[in-house]
Parts: structure tokens; C-alpha cells; sequence
């Protein structure tokens, strides 16, 4: 016995120092990275991250794509298993609902990241202490894209109009368009989630929160007016009952020329740039109605305070984040990117990007304050529905308002 | 070798039984019994996965009491199912009358009628979310160009549920129809001969012999399609999204926001166990429904 | 009723119930941008296959049906496996409990997954069977239906046939091969035919189980396609329609015993 034990001893140091010793150095971490796609955006990562990957040959990343509609559950289910992805990308609402798992991003490297990046997309992923808990990627804009034929049928010069016009002024010009377009059946369609219509509420004066943000301020006359403005758009026929009321797709609904302008967001760019041939588009102002607003958004890339390699998950973090990685990743996914440095010029539509651009520096701060609150994306649904019982006519908007002040103090008030 | 001295009551017997049964016992009582109690445990705690979680007791069933939404989903889940199972039975069952003789092309027709059951609920959730789109969906088309007005079978809040209920029944018709065949075609042509030569109509015969015959298997197909209609969640949710507002939205949507959306498991738990016991006293109820009329024959 | 009006009828009713699918089968040679065009065109306009080709180029489209295939069949498989035993114990044994788990399993079918999610990631996770295509395999295996349709049919089996082997000396196990199996291969035909289906359609499970792209399924992928903004509609018809074929194989290879399957076990429930 005692001879195998010292031959199995002596065979194991002679195979130990025949390892090379860079083998020893360089153990691999496998990163998990865990991505949503609208089109192809988690490929685009892994190309943009390509060169990362040469020169650090000793992380492997591990691609792992979720279906948008169960995201945040399968998040939730995966942080709650205590195995939490290494690097995730999320949106701004669900930066609000992970907010305390996220890990800070803080150190001198971040800091001087921070720097160029604009006020609004970081504001967005701050939490409560001011930290910054996600990096941002894409900035996204709320606005409007209109179908340039269907005006110019109607004899209106469209984007000159849309530099100044108000909402009152658009109605107006909606009874023309539809005049002279038998085949266009609506004026407008609008993307069937409470964040595209806060757009409405922020325009009209409104918003969610209190200045603090620790209550809700949401039953206002400016509200009211917003919700009301909303509800006359569907009762006038000018906005289709199936989206809100039903499950068309406004995106579908807009390429089939059957509306003259949906208020969606800068993301509509990349997608309306490959699939529609038949008409002239473009992205036009948002019309005023208190206020010239947008509601800023956007993707944000981050790391929990569980994952198992947190260490180089930042490092990846704080790579994708560097000008040019930032850039190129933005340029190939078609998006606006939120570094205030950027200097993208894309295949194709940038002036479009420049409208949305210009909407969100006029945006006010407060609208990422109210976004941001993870009490708020709490009622995100409840928000929907509730605005839905006002359209169907089953409840008064004023009801609606009071409804959701209520419900949403129930969490604040927790 | 030498005859065995017992047949029954040796030990191999004994065991015999138990060692068949394990390992599908074994993965049930892991993977379903477990997480089942794991669940019934987390009824009684507000358990958060953001935040933690605490014992609370009977409190989430008191606040189930005073939850208007909770009795709304209630609610439209009962209706659903009152409508869909009978519509099913009856449907299932015309077809399998149809269908079940041997013939030229009779298994290609029970091919078309299983085909949609082959499908998966997603695929179908979204194909007929597409053909039943108000402005751009097929069947408004086609009635326009029959010069009718289109019908908005999912923007209004009785067309919608009477299209899930329309859907439903499309998908899962053929599964049922299969069973209904099979039960068909066990029952002796005897039975059948006796009456034509008694001279007895198609009408009688269906009443007399077939239906009392198929008892049972209208049973089952009674009891699955109870608890499938109760537990719909994937078709309703990928057609309507509960909309128009809530008007099609049952309780494991609701219980899947709870849970997930508000970040309350605890209180999702409570509403499971409740669907659960309502479930099962569906299911008791036809049971003993059907043990009754048994012992009347 | 009249032989022809009967088929007319039966002929007349299919079209119109197989119309969701035709759209679906002919929307899918539609290029994208002629999908929402208005007027809505009923036949292509410029028939294509690029959709497939689109489908299948992204070369992921192998992996993930290598991995459906691999789950259903080795799940069914199983299933058939301890189904059928578990069926043969509960029809042709007494013990005490028995009907008890009988009912319970029965009773298990009540529970919607969605409600203890949770605590079955929980367990996967502790177990090791997350990301791994044996999670997706093994729990849900034990399928209550496929029990209940093996008990129901084993119990036409008579008992005659049981005995007079036993009396011959047999062991159990042999019994169970030499004489169940054969004589149930018609439900064994029917359970494989539901359990390759519950697999090939299951979204839940894998949803539950699996992230990473290289073990995702066929139903995992179709529901990437559903963006956060918009529907891939493209490649999501294309990889419907070819997600269909397996399907349509299994059944009508197994379809004879199918019928036959479900006949003896069915008036006597």
C-alpha cells in the first residue's frame, strides 16, 4: 500500500511541473450575459465585444437570451435560485424594480465613464443614495414618426409644421389628412404601455410623483386634461380602438399606412428602416401642448450584488461602455446612443435620430426622477388597465386618476 | 427446477408492486409534491424575492376576502369554463360520431381535426391574434369584402371572451374528439345489431345505447377539460393580455402578477391554493355526479 | 345520413377549421414587408422561401432542434417507461394506499405551474438540473394522464393471464415484460404519442430550466421572436410551420395504434 500511495504521489508533482505555468495563472471565468432582443442585439454585443474577448482570453461570455415577455420573471426566478446572470441588460423600468440587487457602479473608472454620458440616461439608473447602479447603453426618446405621403396627399408640409405646432393645431391637420386619404383610417396611434402615454402627461403639465418623489401627485387637473385629451382621441375615431382596447399592433397598423403618426419612440428608426417601402416617413417634434416633452428611456447594462464574478463582470461592463465600443454597438443596433460624446453617423436616417435627439434635451429632469421609482413600476400594469376602464367608458377619467393615486400610495405609503 | 410453493403473499409480490410504482412516484413526489407543499407553505408568509419574506398566517386569505380583482378574475374564470366545457363535450362528441367508423379517409379527417391540438398554445395565441386583428386581420377582410362591417372580436369585452372561448374550443376539440373515438369504438357491435333489428332510430339508439355507454369517458373528458379551462393562463395571455382592460382576465394571470409584477408570493400562493381547492370541488362534484347516475341504471 | 352528404360536409367544415394553419403555412412564403400591407393579400404576391432561409442560415436553428428532438424523445421514452409500470402497479396490484396515490396524482393535475415555479427553480437549482436539458426531461416525466390511461387500459388485461404465468413460476419482472407490455403496446403507442406532443410544445418547462442559447428548445426560440416592440414575423412563421412537421410525422406513424389505444381502456373508466 505504502508503495502506491508514494508512486501516485511522485507521478502526481512530475505532472504538476510538466503544466505549463500560465495554465495556473490563467484559470477560466465563464461569464453569463443575459440579453433581450427586439432584432439582433445580443449578436451585435457579442461582435462588439469580440476584440474584449482576444484580449482577455481567460473570460469566456456566455450568451444567454431570454423572450422579452417573461424577462423580469425569469430574472426574478434567477435571483431568487441565488444564481443571478453576471452581466444582464435591462431596461430603465426594470433598473426601477432591481434597483437594490443591482451592484454600484462606483470607482474612478465609472466616474470618469460617467462624464459623457447624458444627465437624463444616468439619472435613470441612479438609486436612492445618488449611486449609479446600471451603466447606459441606448438612450431612447419618446416621439412621433409620421407618414410624410399621407400629408403631402393633403397638401401639408409636414415637417415644417411639426417645428412649432401644438396638439391643437395637429387636430386640425389630422381632419385634412384623413380627407384626403380615404384608404388612412386614423390619425394617430399610440404604443399601448403607460410609459408612451405619460408622453401625453408630461406634455400637459403633469407627472407622477411628488418633487420628492415619496408620494403620488397623479389625481391633477394637468392629468386630467391628459387623460381626457387621450380619451376624446379614441371617441373622435382619430385613434384606433384595437390597440389600447385590443391587441393590434400599432408598429403593424403604422406600415400598413392605415395611420398617419405613431407616437412611439427612437427605436421605431431601426425597425421601420427595414421593413417599409410603400410610403415616406419620418420623425417629426412631438406637438406642444403645455409643454414640449419627451420621456426619456433606454437599455443599461449591469452586474447584482450576487453574481458570482462580479470583478470581471465589471471590468466587461466598464469595456462595452468606452467610446468606441459604446459607438459601435449603437451605430450596428441603430439606436441613439447615451454618451453625449458620441459621434455615430449611421447607414441611413440620421436626421430622424437628430428630431429625437433635439425632443429630449427639451425634456425636464423630473420625467427620469418619476420613471425611476421602483414603487412606480409596480402599478405599471394596474396604470394600463385603469387608463383602459376610462377609454372603454366604464369608469370616468376622473375615476381613473383617483384609482391610481390611490393604489400607487398604497406602496409608497408601505 | 422445483415448482414454486406460493403464488401469492411472497415477498417478490409484495415488493413487486412498490418497484414499479417507484420511480414515477419518486420524480413526483420531488419535482411536484414537494414544491406543491414548499407553495402551500408560502401562503402563509408575505414572502417578497426583492425584499424578504415573513410569517404572516391566515392574513393573505383575509385580504383575498376584500380583493375585488381577485373576485373579478374569479369570476371571468367561471364563465369561461361554464361556457367552453359543455361547447367541448358537445363538439368533440359530434365529430367523434362523425369520425369513428373505419372508412376512406376517415383518418385523414381525424388528422385535420387533431392537427390544431399539435400545435403549441403560443403559436396559436399569436396566429389568431393576427386573424382576428381588427383593421389588419384576415377575418375582418374577408367580411368586408363580403361587403359585411368588421366585427372587433377582440377590442369589445364579450367578443373577446366569446373569441378565447371560440379559440379554445378550436384547439383542443381534436384532443378530445380522439378520446370520444376510442370510447366509440370499444363499445360491441352487438349492442347496435339487437337494435336495428328492433327497429330502433338513429335518435334512439344514440340515446339509449351510445350515450349511457360513454358515460365514463364523458367523464374524463369532462374532468380534464375542467382543470385545463380553469388553469388557462399561455392562449389568454399571448391573445388578449387580459384586455380589453380586465374584462379577459382570469385568475392565473392575476395570480402571475401578484407574484411576479407586485413582487408578493406569498399573497400568489394563498390565490393557488384557493383555485386549488375550487378546482377540486369542480372535479368531486362530477364524480359524484356520475357515481350517482351510475347506480340509477 | 347520406354517404356523400357526410363527406361534403365533413370536407366543407375542415377547410373552414383548418383555415388559421393554411394562413399561417401560406403567410410564411410572404416576405415581411408584404405581411401588413393594406389591402391584405390572401395568396403571396411574390412567393419567397427567404423566411426559411433566414430561419434556418442563423444556424442556431440546428441547435435547438437538436435539443427539442433529444428532450421529447428521451422524455417520452421515460415516460413510457415508468408510466406504464407505474400504471401496471396501480391496476393489477393491491396494496394499501393505492388508491390514495392514485388520487393524488390525479389531484396534481390541478396545480397550474405558474403558481410553484418558484419553489421548483428553487429545487432545480439545488439539484444541479439548471441550464440542463435533464431538468426539462426528468420532472415532468411522471405525467398524472399517461398513469391514468395505462391503469385504465392495464386493467382490461385479465387477471387469468397474470396468474397462470405466476403459477408457472415466473418472476414479476418477467411477467411485466413477456406479458403486459405486449398486450398494452397500443396505449404505450398512445402515451408516446401525447407525451412527444406535451414535450415538443412545452414553453413552460424550458422557460423555467433554461437560458443558455445552446440548450434552448424550439418553443424557446419561437418566443424570442416576440421583441419588447414588435413581432419577428418572418422567421417566427417559418420556424412555426417547420416546428409543425415532427409532429405531423409522429402521429401519423403511430397513428393506427392510437385509436385502438385509447378503445379498451375507454368505456371502462
Amino acid at each position: 500500500m505504502r508503495r502506491r500511495s508514494m508512486t501516485a504521489l511522485i507521478l502526481l508533482v512530475v505532472l504538476a511541473a510538466t503544466v505549463p505555468s500560465s495554465l495556473w495563472a490563467q484559470q477560466k471565468t465563464t461569464l453569463s450575459v443575459v440579453w433581450f432582443n427586439d432584432a439582433n442585439e445580443s449578436d451585435v454585443f457579442m461582435k462588439t465585444m469580440a476584440d474584449y474577448q482576444t484580449s482577455h482570453p481567460n473570460v469566456v461570455l456566455d450568451m444567454q437570451v431570454i423572450p422579452f415577455k417573461d424577462y423580469e420573471n425569469k430574472l426574478k426566478l434567477m435571483i431568487a435560485g441565488g444564481n443571478p446572470p453576471d452581466v444582464v441588460r435591462i431596461t430603465n423600468n426594470q433598473v426601477a424594480m432591481f434597483v437594490d440587487q443591482l451592484e454600484p457602479l462606483t470607482g474612478k473608472t465609472f466616474d470618469t465613464l460617467a462624464k459623457n454620458y447624458y444627465s437624463s440616461s444616468l439619472a435613470l439608473a441612479r438609486d436612492e443614495a445618488g449611486r449609479l447602479v446600471a451603466m447606459p447603453t441606448e438612450a431612447t426618446a419618446n416621439g412621433m414618426i409620421v407618414n410624410k405621403t399621407l400629408f403631402a396627399n393633403a397638401g401639408i408640409d409636414v415637417a415644417k409644421l411639426s417645428q412649432t405646432w401644438t396638439w391643437d393645431q395637429w387636430v386640425e391637420a389630422m381632419k385634412k389628412v384623413l380627407k384626403a386619404n380615404p384608404k388612412a383610417k386614423y390619425g394617430i396611434t399610440v404604443d399601448f404601455s403607460p410609459h408612451r402615454f405619460s408622453t401625453f402627461m408630461f406634455e400637459a403639465g403633469g407627472r407622477f410623483l411628488t418633487n420628492d418623489g415619496k408620494a403620488m401627485n397623479f389625481n391633477t387637473p394637468e392629468n386630467l386634461d391628459a387623460l381626457n385629451f387621450f380619451k376624446m382621441l379614441h371617441d373622435d375615431g382619430l385613434a384606433p380602438a384595437s390597440v389600447w382596447m385590443g391587441s393590434e399592433n400599432p408598429q403593424e397598423l403604422f406600415s400598413a399606412g392605415l395611420v398617419a403618426c405613431h407616437v412611439g419612440g427612437s427605436w421605431l428608426i431601426n425597425a421601420y428602416n427595414a421593413t417599409i417601402k410603400d410610403f415616406e416617413w419620418a420623425a417629426v417634434r412631438m406637438p406642444k401642448r403645455k409643454i414640449n416633452s419627451s420621456v426619456p428611456g433606454g437599455k443599461f447594462v449591469g452586474t447584482f450584488k450576487t453574481s458570482a464574478h462580479k470583478k470581471e463582470a465589471l471590468d466587461l461592463i466598464a469595456a462595452f461602455s468606452d467610446k468606441s465600443h459604446n459607438e459601435q454597438y449603437c451605430k450596428d443596433t441603430f439606436n441613439l446612443s447615451a454618451r453625449s460624446d458620441a459621434a455615430i453617423t449611421y447607414s441611413a436616417r440620421n436626421a430622424d435620430f437628430a428630431v429625437f435627439a433635439a425632443d429630449l434635451a427639451a425634456t425636464p429632469a423630473y420625467t427620469a426622477e418619476d420613471w425611476k421609482s421602483p414603487d412606480l413600476n409596480k402599478i405599471y400594469s394596474y396604470i394600463r388597465e385603469q387608463v383602459v376602464e376610462g377609454l372603454l367608458g366604464k369608469q370616468t377619467m376622473a375615476q381613473t386618476a383617483i384609482n391610481i393615486q390611490t393604489k400607487g400610495n398604497t406602496y409608497f405609503g408601505k | 427446477m422445483a415448482p414454486r410453493k406460493r403464488t401469492h403473499g411472497t415477498f417478490e409480490q409484495t415488493a413487486a408492486p412498490l418497484l414499479f410504482l417507484t420511480p414515477n412516484l419518486l420524480i413526483f413526489l420531488i419535482f411536484i409534491i414537494l414544491p406543491a407543499v414548499l407553495g402551500l407553505r408560502m401562503s402563509l408568509y408575505d414572502w417578497s424575492i426583492l425584499s424578504g419574506t415573513g410569517f404572516v398566517g391566515f392574513k393573505n386569505f383575509q385580504k383575498l376576502l376584500s380583493d375585488a380583482m381577485f373576485w373579478k378574475t374569479l369570476a371571468n374564470t367561471f364563465v369561461y369554463v361554464i361556457f367552453v366545457v359543455p361547447l367541448l363535450v358537445v363538439f368533440a362528441l359530434g365529430l367523434a360520431l362523425l369520425l369513428s367508423k373505419e372508412g376512406k379517409g376517415m383518418g385523414l379527417f381525424r388528422a385535420f381535426y387533431y392537427l390544431p391540438t399539435m400545435l403549441s398554445l403560443i403559436i396559436v395565441g399569436i396566429a389568431w391574434r393576427w386573424i382576428l386583428g381588427f383593421d389588419l386581420g384576415i377575418f375582418n377582410y374577408i367580411l368586408k369584402l363580403l361587403g359585411q362591417k368588421p366585427v372587433s372580436w377582440l377590442t369589445n369585452g364579450a367578443m373577446a371572451n366569446a373569441s378565447l372561448i371560440m379559440v379554445t374550443i378550436w384547439t383542443r376539440v381534436g384532443y378530445f374528439m380522439m378520446m370520444f373515438i376510442g370510447g366509440l369504438q370499444a363499445i360491441p357491435s352487438t349492442y347496435y345489431e339487437a337494435a336495428e333489428i328492433d327497429g330502433a332510430t338513429k335518435w334512439i339508439v344514440l340515446r339509449r345505447i351510445t350515450l349511457p355507454l360513454l358515460r365514463p369517458m364523458i367523464l374524463v373528458v369532462v374532468v380534464l377539460s375542467t382543470i385545463e379551462a380553469f388553469k388557462s393562463y399561455e392562449l389568454i395571455y399571448v391573445m388578449t393580455q387580459g384586455g380589453p382592460g380586465s374584462s379577459t382576465k382570469f385568475l392565473v394571470q392575476y395570480i402571475y402578477q401578484v407574484a411576479f409584477e407586485e413582487d408578493r408570493l406569498g399573497y400568489g400562493a394563498a390565490m393557488s391554493v384557493v383555485l386549488l381547492a375550487v378546482i377540486g370541488l369542480f372535479t368531486t362534484v362530477q364524480f359524484i355526479a356520475q357515481k350517482n347516475e351510475y347506480t340509477n341504471e | 345520413m347520406n354517404k356523400a352528404l357526410r363527406y361534403g360536409l365533413l370536407a366543407l367544415f375542415s377547410c373552414v377549421f383548418l383555415f388559421p394553419i393554411f394562413w399561417v403555412i401560406i403567410s410564411s412564403l410572404k416576405p415581411q414587408s408584404e405581411l401588413f400591407t393594406y389591402p391584405l393579400t390572401i395568396l403571396p404576391r411574390n412567393p419567397t422561401i427567404a423566411n426559411y432561409i433566414t430561419a434556418f442560415a442563423s444556424g442556431d436553428f440546428i441547435t435547438y432542434f437538436k435539443n427539442s428532438v433529444f428532450v421529447a424523445v428521451v422524455a417520452t421514452l421515460i415516460t413510457i417507461t415508468i408510466n406504464v409500470m407505474a400504471g401496471y402497479a396501480l391496476s393489477k396490484f393491491y396494496f394499501k394506499g393505492r388508491d390514495f396515490i392514485f388520487y393524488m396524482m390525479i389531484g396534481t393535475l390541478m396545480i397550474p405551474l405558474q403558481a410553484i415555479m418558484v419553489p421548483i427553480f428553487l429545487l432545480l437549482k439545488n439539484l444541479g438540473l439548471l441550464n440542463s436539458l435533464w431538468g426539462v426531461i426528468i420532472p415532468p416525466a411522471a405525467t398524472p394522464t399517461g398513469v391514468f390511461l395505462a391503469r385504465q387500459y392495464i386493467q382490461t388485461i385479465p387477471d387469468s393471464f397474470i396468474e397462470a404465468a405466476r403459477i408457472d413460476g415466473a418472476k414479476e419482472f418477467l411477467i411485466f415484460r413477456k406479458i403486459i407490455v405486449p398486450l398494452a403496446k397500443p396505449i404505450i403507442a398512445t402515451i408516446a404519442i401525447f407525451s412527444f406532443m406535451w414535450r415538443w410544445n412545452d414553453f413552460l418547462w424550458p422557460f423555467i430550466v433554461i437560458s443558455a442559447k445552446r440548450k434552448m428548445t424550439l418553443q424557446l426560440a419561437l418566443a424570442n421572436f416576440v421583441g419588447q416592440y414588435q413581432i419577428n414575423w418572418a422567421n417566427l412563421l417559418a420556424m412555426t410551420v417547420v416546428t409543425m412537421i415532427p409532429m405531423i410525422v409522429v402521429f401519423i406513424v403511430l397513428q393506427k395504434y392510437f385509436v385502438t389505444g385509447l378503445t379498451a381502456g375507454g368505456v371502462k373508466a
